[in-house]
């Protein structure tokens, strides 16, 4: 028997400081095909996890052992899973 | 390709993975920085000895993708294509230990184009303190290149990557068994799994990243909206403070040392045209210019070693959200500062600024905020239009500072919105993780910038200020009867063994000669026939003629009002100020009404009154026009505004 609840997307900017989530292969579609890709090479790709370090409009995102900073009107389009074992 | 290298290799990489350190680790300082034709991203050049025999090495850009539509890809792309000039007959690719995944994608993208190529392993040291211990053997078998363990820090492997890169390029080394690559794009499932394989059969765990709490904390405080504006601001008062102080001294040795060598030139040749153009055209020209050197060496020394301890990129991060109100990224903040001090390290450091559209925008308003040479016009100004209201004289000195800031963010603002509309880059990047900085990185930043300064200087800028001293010194005046008297009394002064009275008469002979040569000039005539255009800012010919040797350099408009009104320059001087406050025009009428005061004043703060700067706005920006547009803007600003100054306070 299939879960017939689906995964709760957010805003990456509503994830506390701590939390973790992952990213979908549809979670930058709200983004500009440049800025896509950019950050898809910067190492947001399909099923990446990620952890909020900094939330706000100076938002910091660890992937992997990479931190990135992203401007809140980017973090606010990017849509993510939160991760249940989080903070 | 340099005639003794046995073959070119460029090294490639992700942005923060000691490309550049290794670089300069295996070309020592033979190192030049250039842009490849036709473009304005640069790259470093230099040639490599170590392992036997030459090697010319190419550092690009770093770049996350060679795919992405970004110039500094889409010059690693062309580069190694042999797009902007011979392919290199191989490619380096640094792969930064710590974060082997996300490179090990990017490394897919280059292989996939069949060139040959050797890999870096770098930052292992760190990598290792994290209980991370990689196999390089495993990663070679799995990319079917050479893979060495390199570090530029500590030198380890370098010989070893140097010969490796030789075998290669030259094709002595017998070719690797090739192996398939994923065709899908980096970040993309197929793409990370084909990483995930190799990073984990070299021995790496897939877990968790850990966090450090000294680079959280830190991070929490310097992108915190109070806290990290107040640490910015004080690490940038810092690094000013240090720059006016410490620059101070190879400044004033500079100057010193221009002078000694004018009048050097002037006792060495004879009195006359040759003697007069070496002293005032060429050494003064370059001079002028050559003043401003070590202003702008230190401010890349300590840029680049702020830059290296990752402070930066979190400040700018900080910043963004204020900037982009008016068009602008928070990159463009540092450059906006900068050019307090001086427009022309403000602009070279827009190169810190990644889009296209942001950085032209930045370059164009730079030379809005006040500089330290418009110091000595706003004094003068100031204290002329407010003779006994010092406070009010503090007031618009202020003003001027705040009326050049409102100018410069509204033409950015005008420009992203106007010719420059688009899009900005977004504010996504990568916040390299906190280190002591290198020196010797430093240090080679600040000698590349320089160097590009003085080629500045000694082209286009020597050139000009060539004509602009010709334009002043023709045609030669004969001295005029007053001054040959003078000159008379002061020999029979001298002949009476007064020294001190003949110094001061030949002084004021040469004052009288200087004003009529001024007078007669080429350039005064231009400033007769132009003077009409200046009639609604209430300047007279004389003001004009200011007004247009000051082209130059915005300071001379002190010097050769001085001139015209036979008193000295040092505005701080209270007889300067009265000789200016009651020098008359031809008409008899005063020089400095307190309307053209205020229009020359407003003026100064918005006019393009400096030829260094526009030349480098030319080659920054990648061409003249944009260096047109910036002189016809701000100059056709400062006139509307001059215009409107002179009316509201003349009437």
């Amino acid at each position: 028997m299939t879960d017939p609840t689906p995964p709760i997307r957010i805003p990456l900017t509503q994830l506390a400081p701590g939390q973790r989530a992952t990213v979908d292969c549809s979670a930058l579609d709200a983004l500009p095909p440049g800025d896509r890709c950019l950050l898809t090479a910067m190492g947001l790709g399909e099923r990446c996890e990620v952890r909020m370090c900094r939330g706000g409009r100076a938002c910091i995102l660890q992937v992997d052992t990479t931190r990135l900073g992203l401007s809140q009107d980017v973090a606010e389009r990017i849509m993510v899973t939160p991760i249940d074992d989080a903070p | 390709m340099s005639d003794d290298a046995a073959a070119t290799i460029a090294l490639v990489g992700n942005p923060n993975t000691g490309k550049t350190t290794l670089f300069n680790a295996l070309c020592g300082t033979r190192a030049r920085t250039a842009n490849f034709p036709g473009s304005t991203v640069d790259h470093h050049a230099g040639l490599c000895t170590l392992g036997g025999g030459i090697l010319e090495v190419i550092d690009l850009p770093g770049i996350y993708s060679l795919d992405l539509d970004l110039p500094e890809c889409a010059v690693c792309s062309d580069c190694i294509a042999g797009r902007l000039g011979p392919a290199p007959d191989a490619v380096v690719l640094v792969l930064d230990a710590t974060n082997l995944q996300r490179n090990l994608q990017f490394a897919s993208t280059v292989l996939r184009r069949g060139v040959p190529c050797v890999a870096a392993v770098t930052m292992t040291d760190a990598a290792r303190s994290a209980g991370l211990v990689l196999s390089t053997e495993s990663i070679g078998k799995d990319l079917g290149i050479p893979v060495i363990e390199a570090s530029g820090r500590t030198g380890i492997g370098l010989v070893d990557l140097a010969r490796s890169a030789r075998d290669i390029a030259t094709r002595l080394a017998p070719p690797h068994p090739a192996v398939p690559f994923p065709h899908a794009t980096p970040g993309t499932a197929a793409c990370a799994e084909w990483a995930a394989g190799i990073f984990e059969r070299a021995g790496g765990r897939a877990t968790r990243a850990g966090t450090d709490p000294l680079t959280e904390r830190l991070d929490l405080a310097f992108t915190h909206p109070v806290l990290g504006i107040a640490a910015f601001l004080a690490t940038m008062a810092l690094l000013f403070m240090s720059i006016f102080w410490l620059a101070s001294y190879p400044m004033d040795a500079i100057d010193a040392t221009i002078g000694t060598l004018a009048e050097l030139v002037r006792s060495l040749l004879p009195d006359g045209l040759l003697s007069d153009f070496l002293a005032d055209g060429v050494v003064g020209g370059i001079g002028a210019t050559l003043v401003f050197l070590p202003q702008i060496a230190l401010l890349f020394f300590l840029l680049a070693l702020l830059e290296d301890t990752g402070y930066l990129a979190r400040a700018a991060l900080s910043l963004d959200r204020t900037m982009r109100r008016f068009g602008l990224p928070g990159q463009a903040f540092l450059p906006l500062l900068s050019s307090h001090a001086c427009a022309l390290p403000g602009i070279m450091s827009t190169r810190l600024i990644p889009g296209r559209r942001d950085r032209l925008a930045t370059i164009l308003c730079a030379p809005f905020m006040s500089c330290t040479a418009r110091i000595p016009v706003y004094v003068l100004l100031c204290g002329l239009l407010f003779a006994n209201e010092p406070w009010l004289a503090g007031i618009a000195f202020a003003g001027c500072y705040a009326l050049g800031i409102a100018a410069g963010l509204g033409t950015a603002w005008l420009l992203r919105t106007t010719i420059l509309a688009g899009e900005g880059r977004a504010m996504v990047m990568e916040l390299p993780p906190y280190r002591t900085p290198s020196l010797r990185t430093a240090l080679l930043v600040a000698r590349d910038r320089s160097s590009i300064f003085l080629r500045n200087a000694a082209t286009v800028i020597l050139s000009i200020s060539v004509v602009m001293w010709w334009l002043s010194a023709f045609p030669r005046s004969d001295p005029t009867p007053q001054s040959q008297a003078l000159r008379q009394v002061a020999e029979a002064a001298v002949a009476a063994g007064d020294e001190a009275r003949a110094q001061e008469l030949v002084a004021a002979a040469d004052s009288l000669d200087a004003q009529t040569q001024a007078r007669g000039s080429f350039a005064a005539r231009v400033g007769d026939a132009v003077q009409p255009a200046f009639e609604p800012l209430g300047l007279d010919r004389q003001l004009t003629m200011a007004v247009l040797t000051s082209f130059l350099a915005r300071e001379v408009f002190v010097n050769t009002v001085a001139i015209q009104v036979q008193s000295g320059d040092d505005v701080a001087d209270p007889s300067t100020m009265e000789a200016m406050r009651t020098a008359t025009r031809e008409d008899g009428t005063p020089l400095f009404g307190r309307g053209t005061c205020a229009a020359l004043l407003v003026f100064y703060v918005l006019a393009m009154q400096c030829l260094p700067t526009l030349v480098l706005t030319g080659r920054e920006a990648g061409g003249w026009r944009w260096a047109l547009l910036q002189l016809g803007w701000m100059s056709a600003l400062a006139w509307v505004a001059g215009a409107i100054a002179f009316q509201l306070v003349a009437t």
